[in-house]
Parts: C-alpha cells; sequence; structure tokens
C-alpha cells in the first residue's frame, strides 16, 4: 500500500519529488563541507574532499531515482518522450522506416483481416457451432476417394425420424424460377427448403413468418423473401405480406421477409433471394437409391459431434441390412457448416499469411540494419548518457523503446494502409473466397496489428540495441567521431543472409503458383475452349410441360444458331466439362445384375446432335448422334475401356438404372475422353446420352464461331428471345471464361504470392544497397589507402562487389534450403509442377544474384570513386 | 558481484539504517554518522548506497522523513521510524541474531 502510494507520488508529482530529491542531496553536501571544515580543513579542500566523498550529485540521483517505486514505468515514459523527440529530429530516417514497416505490417493485417472474416469469425446464427451438414459416405469401390455425397430422400427421412443426438434435420436444394413482374422475366435463385430448415439456424423473420410445417407440401403456394429481394425488387412495400409473386407462371403468397443479417453470402442457401417450401411428393420421399439431396441439423444440447456422428453411423448400418439392393456401402458422416464452406481455402490463406510473415520480416531485416547504423552513429550520444548515470541496461532500454516507438508508428500506418486496401482484396476475393463479403477490421484485427508490431519493434530493435550497448562506451568517447569502420559488420551481413534467404523462399512460392496456373491454364482438357460461346437456359415445366414442346424449343434454337454468320456448329449439353455433373451407376444388358455398391458408375450427360462438333470433341469409332436418332449412347474411351476392355462397344446395349431400369439403349460411337470434374481431375469414363423425344428442360447451348465468341453473345441470346420473349438467358460465357473463372482462385493466390514476393525482393535490393553503402563508407579509408597505394579502380570495385555477393551467395544457398523444406506443404496447393522443381530454384537463384549484383554496383563505383586524398584526410 | 551477495549486503545496510534511526530522527548524512559510530568504524556506507536505500525504506512504509532546520539553520530532510519501521526492525533483528547465532556454531563446529 505505502509503495502504492509511493508510486502514485512518484508518477503525478515527479517535478516536485525531483525536486526535494536535488535538495537533500545538496543540503548532505553542505552538511559534508561543514564537516570537513570543523574537522580543520580549507574551505576548498573540505569542498573538495566532500565532493570526492559523495560523487557526482548527478549520478547520486540517478541511483536514487532508479531505486524508487516506479522507475521502471517512469524510465520507459521517459525514453518513449526521448524517442519521439529524436525521431522527429531525423525524418529521413523515420520516414524510411516508418514507410518500410507500414508496408509489413499492412500486408499483415489486410491479410489476416481476411483470414479472421472466412476461418475465425463464427457464423451469422445463434451457437453456430452445433450446426452440421449431414452427408452418405458412398462405397469407396464406386466413388473412390470421395468422403462426402449428397444424401438420398428416404434413407434422410429414416436417419430424421431414429436419431436422437439432434435437435431437428431439413434437407434443402437449389432451385430457379423464372419471375414475371413488371420487368422483364427474370431468373431468379431460390432455396427449397425442407420442413424445420430456418428453425434449425435458429433464424427468426424480420416480418412475418417462416413457413409452417404443413406447408411443406407440393401444392402449398408460399414464398419467404429475403431483406434485399423485399428492398430492392419490392420497393420495401410495408404491405408485402399482403402481396404474392408469379414464379413460373404460378402466384406464390409472400409469408414473410428474412432480415439482412441471415443474408450469408458464402451458403447458397442462405443467400438466395426468395425461399420455398421443399415439397417432396411421397413418392419423391421414398426414392432411396438416387442421391441427391442436401441436409442441415443442429446437434441437440450437449450431444457432441461424436455422438452425432456415431448414431448416424448406427442407423445408416442398420438400414445398409434392411435394404441391401439400395443401401449396400452407403455410409453416413457429418461436418460442421462452417468448415464445409470455408474448407476449401484454408491452406491458401494460411499460405498467404506464411508469406506476408516473410515479407514482415524482410522489412524486420531492414530496419534492424537502419536501427543499428543510426544507433552506431550515435555512440557518442549514448556515452554520454551512460557517463551521466544511465546504465547499460538503461541505453539497451531506451535503444530497444525507440525501435518500438518507430514500428507502433508503422504498425498504425500498416492499419491505415490496410484499411484502405481493405475493399480493394474484397472485391478481388468476392468470388473466389467464401465469406468474403464479411471481411472487414474488428477487435481481433486491431489486436493482430498491435502484436505484430510489437513483435517487429522488438525483433528488428533487439539486435542493434544489444550490440550497440554492448559496445565499449568509453572507447567510443575517446575515439572521436571517427572510426565507426568494421563495426558491426557480421551483424550486417547476418541481416543480408536473412533478407535474401527469406526473399527465395517467397520467389520460390509465387514462381511455382505461376507455373502451376500456367500449367492449369494450358492442361489439355479433351476439348477446344478457343472460340465457344455459351448460354444456359432452363425451361420452366409450367410452360414447357411436354417433352415435345422442350425438345421442338431447343431443336429451333440450335438451327437458327447454326444458321448465324460466323457460326460454324451448334449443339447442347445438361452439363459443360470441368464443371461436374450426374454420376450414375450402369449396367450392360447381357451381364447378370450386381448390388448397386458394385456396379461400375460412370459421369452420364445428355447431348444434343452438334455438341461434339461445337466443342471439337473427336469421335474415336463408330458415329456421332444424329437428329433422326431415337434412343442411343455414346461412350468414351475410358468408358469403353472400363465397361468393355478390349471388347467393342458398339451395338452393345447398357441400361442406366437410376433413370431407367427396363430402358436399354444402344452404343453408336465412341467419343475421346474430356474432364468432366475440374481441371486437375483424370478424365472420367462418361456416357453420353441422346433421346430425341425426352429432352432435358435445363440446357447448355455451345455455338463454335469464327468470330470472337464473345462478339456473338449478343444475336444469340437475341435467337431465344425471339422465340420466347419470356424465357430468361443465364450465364452467357465464353469457354475461356467458363475455364478461367474455374481457375479463379489460383490465379489470385499466384497473383498475391507475386505481389508479395515482389514486395519482399524490393525490400531486400534496398537492404544490400544500403548496408553496402554503410560498409563502404566505414572502409573509405582503407580504399583511400589502397588506391594511394596503387590499386585500380577495378580492384575497389571488385572488393566492394565481392563484399556484397558473399552474404547474397550464402543467403541464396540458404534460402533454396529453406525453399526445398517450404515446398513440401506447397505440394498439395499446386499442379502439373514439382513445388521443388530445378529449373524454377535456379532462375529465382540467378534472378537473386544478379538484383545483388546490381545493389552492389552503385556502392562499389562510388568506392572506386574515392579520392585517397579525400578519405585519408577526413 | 553476485546477486546473493548484494541480497545479504543490502539486509544488513536495511538493519543497519534501521538500528541507527531507533535512538532519534537523523539527517540523511547523520545516518551514515550514527552507522559508522554505532558498528565502531566497520561499516562505511557510501552515498551511492545510502540514499537509495533511505529513499527504497520511506516508501516502503518504514521511515517517514520531514523537512526542518539543519544544524546551520537550513532546511534537511530529517528520518524517523515509524511504527512499521519499529516491528521491521524487531523482526530483521531476530532474523539477524538466528543468522549471527548459526554461522557462530558453524564455525565452532
Amino acid at each position: 500500500m505505502a509503495r502504492l502510494v509511493s508510486l502514485w507520488r512518484n508518477l503525478a508529482h515527479r517535478n516536485r519529488v525531483d525536486r526535494e530529491l536535488d535538495e537533500e542531496l545538496r543540503e548532505a553536501f553542505e552538511l559534508l563541507v561543514e564537516e570537513k571544515l570543523r574537522s580543520g580543513l580549507a574551505p576548498d579542500a573540505a569542498r573538495r574532499a566532500a565532493r570526492l566523498e559523495l560523487g557526482s550529485v548527478e549520478s547520486l540521483k540517478g541511483q536514487v531515482q532508479e531505486a524508487r517505486a516506479g522507475a521502471g514505468v517512469d524510465a520507459v515514459l521517459q525514453d518513449v518522450r526521448y524517442a519521439l523527440r529524436s525521431l522527429v529530429r531525423a525524418p529521413g530516417f523515420t520516414a524510411v522506416v516508418v514507410v518500410t514497416l507500414a508496408l509489413g505490417i499492412g500486408v499483415n493485417t489486410a491479410i489476416f483481416s481476411i483470414l479472421n472474416a472466412v476461418l475465425l469469425r463464427p457464423l451469422p446464427f445463434p451457437e453456430p457451432d452445433r450446426i452440421v451438414r449431414l452427408f452418405h459416405v458412398p462405397p469407396q469401390a464406386t466413388f473412390p476417394g470421395m468422403a462426402r455425397f449428397s444424401l438420398s430422400p428416404a434413407n434422410f427421412f429414416d436417419w430424421q425420424r431414429d436419431a436422437r443426438s439432434f435437435e431437428g434435420m431439413a434437407l434443402y436444394r437449389g432451385r430457379s424460377f423464372t419471375l414475371v413482374g413488371q420487368e422483364e422475366p427474370r431468373a431468379i435463385l431460390a432455396a427449397a427448403v425442407g420442413a424445420g430448415f430456418f428453425e434449425i439456424l435458429h433464424a427468426r423473420p424480420e416480418l412475418g413468418r417462416v413457413f409452417r410445417a404443413d406447408e411443406d407440401t407440393p401444392a402449398a403456394r408460399v414464398v419467404v423473401v429475403s431483406h434485399g429481394f423485399w428492398k430492392t425488387r419490392l420497393g420495401g412495400a410495408p404491405d408485402v405480406l399482403a402481396r404474392s409473386l408469379k414464379l413460373n407462371g404460378e402466384p406464390y403468397a409472400i409469408v414473410g421477409v428474412m432480415p439482412q443479417t441471415f443474408s450469408l453470402g458464402s451458403w447458397f442457401a442462405a443467400s438466395r433471394e426468395i425461399w420455398v417450401p421443399l415439397a417432396l411428393s411421397d413418392a419423391e420421399r421414398a426414392v432411396r437409391e438416387n442421391h441427391n439431396e442436401q441436409a442441415i441439423a443442429r446437434l441437440a444440447p450437449g450431444a457432441t459431434l461424436a455422438q452425432g456422428l456415431s448414431e448416424l453411423e448406427v442407423i445408416s448400418k442398420r438400414l445398409e441390412q434392411e435394404h441391401p439392393q439400395e443401401n449396400a456401402g452407403w455410409g453416413a458422416t457429418l461436418a460442421p457448416l462452417r468448415d464445409v464452406i470455408v474448407g476449401d481455402v484454408r491452406p491458401t490463406l494460411v499460405l498467404l499469411l506464411a508469406a506476408v510473415g516473410l515479407v514482415l520480416l524482410v522489412a524486420c531485416a531492414n530496419v534492424g540494419n537502419l536501427l543499428f547504423t543510426r544507433a552506431l552513429g550515435r555512440r557518442k550520444e549514448l556515452a554520454t548518457r551512460a557517463a551521466l548515470g544511465a546504465g547499460r541496461v538503461r541505453v539497451f532500454q531506451q535503444l530497444l523503446i525507440e525501435a518500438l516507438v518507430l514500428a507502433c508508428a508503422g504498425g498504425a500506418a500498416g492499419v491505415l494502409l490496410a484499411y484502405a486496401s481493405l475493399r480493394a482484396f474484397a472485391a478481388m476475393l468476392a468470388d473466389q473466397v467464401p465469406r468474403a463479403d464479411e471481411i472487414r477490421m474488428d477487435l481481433r484485427v486491431l489486436a493482430f496489428a498491435l502484436a505484430a508490431s510489437i513483435l517487429t519493434g522488438l525483433l528488428a530493435g533487439a539486435l542493434p540495441a544489444f550490440r550497440a550497448g554492448r559496445a565499449e562506451l568509453t572507447d567510443a568517447l575517446k575515439e572521436g567521431g571517427r572510426g565507426d569502420s568494421a563495426l558491426g559488420i557480421r551483424t550486417r551481413r547476418l541481416l543480408v543472409v536473412c533478407e535474401v534467404a527469406l526473399s527465395v523462399v517467397l520467389l520460390m512460392g509465387a514462381a511455382v503458383m505461376l507455373r502451376s496456373l500456367v500449367a492449369l491454364r494450358t492442361v489439355d482438357a479433351g476439348f477446344d475452349s478457343q472460340g465457344v460461346l455459351t448460354m444456359r437456359v432452363s425451361l420452366p415445366d409450367t410452360r414447357y410441360p411436354k417433352p415435345a414442346q422442350r425438345t421442338a424449343f431447343f431443336d429451333t434454337a440450335l438451327e437458327r444458331l447454326r444458321a448465324l454468320p460466323g457460326v460454324t456448329a451448334a449443339g447442347a449439353i445438361d452439363d459443360l466439362p470441368l464443371m461436374g455433373g450426374s454420376v450414375q451407376p450402369i449396367v450392360v444388358e447381357g451381364r447378370p445384375e450386381l448390388l448397386p455398391r458394385d456396379q461400375p458408375t460412370v459421369q452420364v450427360r445428355a447431348l444434343t446432335p452438334g455438341y461434339l462438333r461445337a466443342m471439337s470433341i473427336p469421335v474415336v469409332r463408330g458415329r456421332d448422334v444424329e437428329p433422326g436418332d431415337v434412343e442411343v449412347l455414346l461412350v468414351s474411351r475410358g468408358a469403353a475401356t472400363l465397361l468393355w476392355g478390349d471388347g467393342d462397344p458398339i451395338g452393345q446395349r447398357v441400361t442406366l438404372p437410376l433413370v431407367s431400369r427396363t430402358l436399354a439403349r444402344q452404343v453408336v460411337g465412341i467419343v475421346a475422353d474430356v474432364k468432366q470434374d475440374g481441371v486437375t481431375e483424370r478424365p472420367q469414363p462418361t456416357v453420353y446420352s441422346y433421346t430425341r423425344e425426352r429432352s432435358s428442360a435445363r440446357l447448355t447451348l455451345v455455338a463454335r464461331t469464327s468470330l470472337p465468341p464473345g462478339s456473338l453473345a449478343p444475336v444469340a441470346v437475341g435467337v431465344i428471345r425471339a422465340l420466347d420473349p419470356e424465357q430468361p438467358v443465364q450465364e452467357v460465357r465464353t469457354m475461356v471464361e467458363v475455364r478461367d473463372a474455374l481457375l479463379s482462385s489460383q490465379r489470385l493466390s499466384a497473383l498475391l504470392l507475386g505481389l508479395f514476393a515482389a514486395l519482399a525482393l524490393a525490400l531486400a535490393t534496398v537492404g544490400i544497397y544500403s548496408v553496402l553503402s554503410y560498409i563502404v563508407r566505414g572502409r573509405s579509408r582503407e580504399i583511400g589507402i589502397r588506391s594511394a597505394l596503387g590499386a585500380q579502380s577495378r580492384d575497389v570495385v571488385r572488393m566492394v562487389v565481392r563484399e556484397g555477393m558473399t552474404p547474397a551467395l550464402v543467403g541464396i544457398a540458404a534460402g533454396t534450403l529453406a525453399a526445398l523444406l517450404a515446398s513440401l506443404s506447397l505440394e498439395r496447393l499446386v499442379f502439373g509442377v514439382s513445388a521443388s522443381d530445378p529449373l524454377t530454384l535456379t532462375a529465382v537463384g540467378s534472378l537473386l544474384a544478379i538484383v545483388a549484383l546490381l545493389a552492389s554496383l552503385v556502392p562499389a563505383y562510388r568506392a572506386a570513386r574515392v579520392a585517397p586524398s579525400t578519405a585519408l584526410r577526413d | 558481484m553476485t546477486g546473493r551477495r548484494a541480497a545479504l549486503l543490502q539486509g544488513t545496510l536495511d538493519l543497519l539504517i534501521l538500528k541507527a534511526l531507533a535512538a532519534g530522527e537523523l539527517h540523511g548524512l547523520g545516518v551514515s554518522r550514527r552507522i559508522e559510530q554505532i558498528t565502531g568504524g566497520t561499516f562505511v556506507v557510501q552515498p551511492g548506497s545510502l540514499f537509495p536505500a533511505l529513499h527504497r525504506l520511506e516508501e516502503a512504509g518504514w521511515l517517514a522523513a520531514d523537512w526542518q532546520p539543519s544544524e546551520n539553520n537550513r532546511r534537511a530532510k530529517y528520518y524517523t521510524l515509524t511504527k512499521a519501521g519499529r516491528r521491521q526492525l524487531g523482526e530483521e533483528k531476530a532474523v539477524w541474531n538466528q543468522i549471527a547465532l548459526a554461522i557462530a556454531r558453524a564455525l565452532e563446529a
């Protein structure tokens, strides 16, 4: 308690306390003088003796101050003030350091903001950790490597009935409607949700209500709209609950409006404009062998993820026995909703954070070097302070505090920089990263920036402060202004080695990502994406209820497309290559039927004549489908091998049991393999069906043109409009755009890594340059003597360049080793190139060697121009 | 100087200061002289140790200080023992006696 009072007094009334101390010590001196006088000394001798016994009043004061309560706090405040003053006096130095640190801390803060929004922040629903997605685990023989699969309705309803660890379960799926209103017809994205969907999320409507359980029936015509839809499409009408929407030609009563906070951009079920009941018919609810449904659930209070999982596993084991025909080999699993949403980007974000961490380290090395130079330049000042009673610890503390003040200034500037660039980052990431719409700065981001600043200050400041504090202070005083010649050269070399090594690692990462991107763009996916325009048309069943109407629509549309100038071929398919699609078991006629678990599966696509030509997918044997065909199949080369080995598939008949157990169709041709599930996947065995009279309602039209495909878009859309003015056309894109869109996240990480690597390289270049400049300046006397003794300027250049290149080469070697280690974690993220590719390593190493050489040449030539007389005179 | 030895010396110094002030109030230099006197000249406390120690003990609440006219009629800072200081002196004395006894025994053994 007494100490607390003293602490308060010392800090709050420092001046008075200091004055009193001063007075006390002066009085002690006077008393001592009198004592000496009394013992018979002459006045002069008495004062001298007293001074000798008491020591300097100033240093005595320092000793008392250090013993006092709050001495630490006091000294820190004093040092902060001192640091601010001396930094203001060196504006150039301060600016360089603050800008360097602002860049380093800024990129770290920006990337952390993204990581925070995407990976750390909870989903905007109450108790979000209890919300899970439910999946089937498919039989591994037919779906090798696939861990999660959609659900079959009948199995889901069995889980829902029997599982006890869950508060609720609900199905949902995406759906699209044609909305006809005052504007032109528009395809509107909806989520069809089963009973209990909103309750599971604990989400309440802003207006009205969500669906009642008895509305989950095919007859119900009710809709819940999003806040955004209400505000923009309905003009925020207050009587919204009395209105209805005309979807696919039928009126749906609006029963509720979901609040803005419900909208979770990265999860379609929560981000769509409207919601309708899923409304499965009794027949649909009984389907067990077809797996197309998505499901969420909420764990019951007190139930753990593991309990939920083991309960589902027990139930699906039982279902396997009860329904072996459909369920053999189909297990169950679950995962937190958040993990499902953000699962894929975690490695990329962690990689980017590691990259900016390295950038910050390079910045630290640069700043460390600058601080070191400054500390050595101030040795006289520091020595004077030491002589006046500042202990070595105090000098160390003061230098460290100066570094921390700089780091905090840099951090503050960095936060501003990150704040300014965050919008651009978020826009860039919008399509590639889930939850990008939620990126913003919050307290956690600011805490991160503060921690990064402090760490940076300690890291950059500790070594210079330690080395300068250790330098013999008396030497500094004795030497006078001259001769900071060789001090700390080793420390500086070490900094250069570190900077170069870190840059090698970053450049290596960026180069590998870039090469991977090039490989992904140029990889042969089995078709020619140049010169192709695509667009999607979904015909609503309300307006095209009969298959024949749909067939007629698409036939006419394709005919008119082919008639357009420049169009050389046109056709349609249900799912474009690389985009994934239906996977089904297949049965060859005449062979014994296997259990579903043992049946081979193939990708199944529906196409029209002209599609293969439009995509330049060659027919290897047999023929393409023709307008005269009724029910025929094409198989890919891979499917032919899978099903018939060396045998001839042409003329064979197969059934797709999920489509129809009784319909056997004849194979008329073999086509080349195409990658169906993505550029990085192998081509999967594929079966293409053509059914003249049963055209799908949803097809993507593709047209090959000799003109730039983008320029064809308006006329192509015009063709559909002319056929049916109420029919929306979606996703009008060139095939190159389709392909590139799939690579956007790779492109982004390559771009960002490249940016960060360039930043690191620039910092390292500046670092090498400034270290060498310093060394040259320090050794100008030596260089002058050498020149005077007859050294050629060539020799001087060589000497200085060697001085710069040695640590750079050591750094390149160390960085290459580190890059090889780091490549182990990169291997999963790259395609078509090894993360430890020797060519890339060599290129990166050479680049850095060249940059180091250039950074050394300027100081070297400057050194060579030093006139011996100037150097010697200085 | 190792930490342990410094601590021992510091403890001794505190005890001596408290003891010196037990007889009455003194200013800083007076404390020094008094210690010299009561230890028969064995301990000469350097001002560099004395003044920090006085301030430390004051902050710990064992000493109180006030400004009074000194022998030469100027202002000097006089220290007195507080109640807590007197208690502390008793404790330190006891501890010291224990140590002294133990060491004496150890040396005789």
